[in-house]
């Protein structure tokens, strides 16, 4: 199939398709209206080219909202991403991020808009469940999870700085010819049994595999890692094979932060034995363990804090709000 | 055979050991360690050179064992089996060498999630293996040895190590009154450990007298070793010297003037008298390793070649 045939097999499958969404504008405040997919099959690459996510991105390499997610009931959830009531994540992403992420027809162009709000969220003291940037959508607010009051709320926000993400292409895939064909791919099969490619944007390395499935790391949100995952299976599929988008999942997320004060560390790990454990000779952090929410805490000295282990980004907040009382208990005066 | 020409009975150095001056020496880094461990901010230079002769002799003497071990089952080189199996007696520390190789396999996963890059160094990583071979390794010779059960229940054993809590406790005493200063440094030779001067650690060790070598995982086990025979030393010598200084003052807290008077500036006899600095000294040392000898040789069984105890299995 040339190039171009493949292209119009595409545009067609997205006419015919009303579920099928793309996001024109990246306004925020408009971010939620209802699919007009029928108005704009037509207009696809136009609008595409005329987005404005970033300059760095190849002409040929628009086009993906069309790739089948098997998702099922996608086409009555255009319209409601503003309560998303449904899930807890769309919280944090909504008020945050624009609440893209939830449903994969929208999907996201604004990870640049996206960094832009979480910044916004740490200066304004959020809370994890209850960001108010200016930002925000003119949406009711979500109902959100009773919160027990805290006495004091850190003040910090752990900043995300890499997500790792699986999808399954479906298909099974032949390593050397993509190798061979696509940019920026590595395939060394003695060494290691994945094809090894990188983007530049959103800046990510995907472990690709023979049997279908794709490993994607380096992202800095969910909604890169998405894109990205996104723009991957893109070029497989330009490569020739039916690749899908399936079970798309974030595996892990680390993110880190700095309480900016010493912590005396023999003392958290004397008195938390069960979680922690501390052996500076091995590693020059403490390696907390907390069980709720299931989150590994690397805590040092100097007061930098790395969690690591989450799957979604509440997880993350909600295990830092934990511990910062503790450590202000040991701080080093 | 007769016990090693260089390790009499009772003797605590190789002292008999030729050993050139141009050999590589741990003592800074062995002073650095002690702090860490609970000696003063400055240990004594000849407590560390101590130190360092005595675990060099049981490192080399502990080399020697396991090299016949190697030997008398085939094996070119000397793996991480044949020292397990030497430790095979004390199940205390067989359990911490368990959990040590536990923790060096959950660090290097744990790293490869935060370092995206290092997805691609080390290929065997996604690999089922890759992840935990250590203790893998380490299980696999246990159930080997296993005749009762005892040895693979270590691994999963959750109880307390009195010896780590006594550590963990006494370091947190040690450092509830340093200023920030002061424990910014303390934390930072809290971090030296042999291991991480791999190079130098076997320079050091000096294989040249064995006839085989130790792999890349024993020499990790014995790097370990070192480190955890030098905190024993410490444990020990600072119990000793403890009981030392309150030898004579067995009613020390019964205070009336005229003792007041006559106490005040002859504690305790030459032999114990501290420095200002209250240093771990050569003498608490002798006196703990004599103690842990006659404890660990006595009575236990015939072989113990070297005629000393190791401290460490």
């Amino acid at each position: 199939m040339d190039d171009l045939a493949l292209e119009r097999y595409f545009d067609d499958s997205i006419a015919n398709d009303p579920s099928y969404m793309v996001e024109e504008e990246l306004d925020l405040q408009n971010s939620l209206k209802e699919s007009h997919a029928s108005s704009t099959n037509s207009q696809n690459s136009s609008n595409l080219l005329g987005e404005t996510e970033t300059s760095g991105r190849l002409s040929n390499d628009l086009d993906l909202s069309f790739l089948p997610d098997d998702l099922g009931n996608q086409s009555s959830t255009t319209t409601v991403l503003a309560t998303a009531a449904t899930n807890q994540n769309a919280e944090l992403d909504v008020l945050e991020d624009s609440g893209i992420n939830l449903d994969d027809n929208l999907h996201d162009m604004a990870a640049v808009k996206c960094q832009v709000t979480v910044n916004l969220g740490s200066e304004s003291n959020a809370s994890p469940f209850c960001p108010m940037t200016p930002m925000t959508p003119m949406t009711p607010m979500t109902p959100m999870t009773p919160m027990t009051p805290v006495t004091e709320k850190s003040g910090i926000i752990p900043q995300l700085q890499n997500i790792v993400s699986t999808v399954n292409l479906g298909c099974p895939l032949d390593l050397k010819f993509i190798a061979l064909q696509a940019r920026n791919a590595e395939y060394n099969p003695k060494r290691f049994a994945a094809v090894i490619m990188r983007i530049r944007e959103p800046r990510t390395t995907a472990l690709i595999f023979s049997s279908g499935k794709m490993v994607c790391t380096g992202a800095k949100s969910e909604e890169e890692s998405r894109l990205a995952a996104r723009k991957y299976a893109r070029v497989v599929q330009k490569l020739g094979f039916p690749a899908r988008f399936l079970d798309f999942k974030i595996q892990n997320m680390v993110a880190s932060c700095d309480v900016c004060f010493p912590i005396r560390l023999e003392g958290l790990v004397l008195t938390h034995q069960q979680f922690s454990s501390y052996e500076p000779e091995l590693f020059p952090g403490l390696i907390y363990r907390m069980v709720k929410p299931r989150i590994v805490l690397l805590i040092f000295v100097s007061g930098k804090v790395v969690l690591t282990g989450a799957k979604e980004r509440a997880e993350i907040y909600e295990a830092f709000e934990n511990i910062y009382p503790i450590l202000k208990g040991f701080r080093k005066q | 055979q007769v016990g090693k020409s260089d390790v009499m009975a009772g003797s605590v150095t190789s002292s008999s050991k030729e050993r050139p001056a141009s050999r590589t020496s741990f003592i800074p880094e062995l002073q650095s360690m002690m702090f860490a461990l609970g000696d003063t901010r400055r240990p004594l230079y000849e407590t560390a050179a101590l130190v360092e002769d005595i675990v060099h002799t049981q490192l080399i003497n502990m080399l020697h064992q396991a090299c016949e071990g190697a030997s008398l089952r085939g094996s070119r080189v000397i793996s991480a089996e044949d020292i397990l199996f030497l430790m095979r007696r004390d199940k205390k520390k067989l359990a911490r060498v368990l959990k040590y190789l536990q923790f060096r396999d959950y660090k290097s996963k744990l790293l490869k999630n935060l370092e995206e890059e290092d997805v691609q160094q080390e290929p065997g990583g996604l690999a089922a293996g890759g992840n935990q071979r250590r203790q893998r390794l380490a299980q696999d010779f246990l159930a080997w040895m296993d005749q009762t059960g005892e040895f693979l229940s270590l691994a999963e054993k959750q109880e307390v190590d009195p010896v780590k809590q006594e550590r963990m406790e006494r370091l947190e005493r040690h450092t509830r009154n340093m200023d920030p200063a002061q424990y910014a440094e303390f934390c930072e030779s809290r971090q030296l450990s042999f291991a991480k001067k791999a190079s130098k650690f076997r320079d050091w060790l000096d294989c040249s007298s064995l006839e085989l070598k130790p792999n890349s995982i024993a020499t990790e086990i014995l790097s370990y070793l070192a480190y955890e025979t030098v905190a024993q030393i410490v444990d020990l010598s600072l119990l000793v010297k403890q009981e030392m200084t309150v030898k004579n003052n067995p009613v020390s807290h019964v205070i009336s003037a005229s003792y007041i008077h006559y106490n005040t500036h002859t504690e305790s006899s030459p032999a114990t008298v501290e420095p200002p600095s209250g240093a771990i000294q050569p003498c608490h040392i002798r006196e703990a390793i004599r103690r842990y000898n006659y404890r660990h040789t006595v009575g236990t069984h015939a072989y113990r070649r070297s005629g000393m105890a190791f401290l460490t299995c």
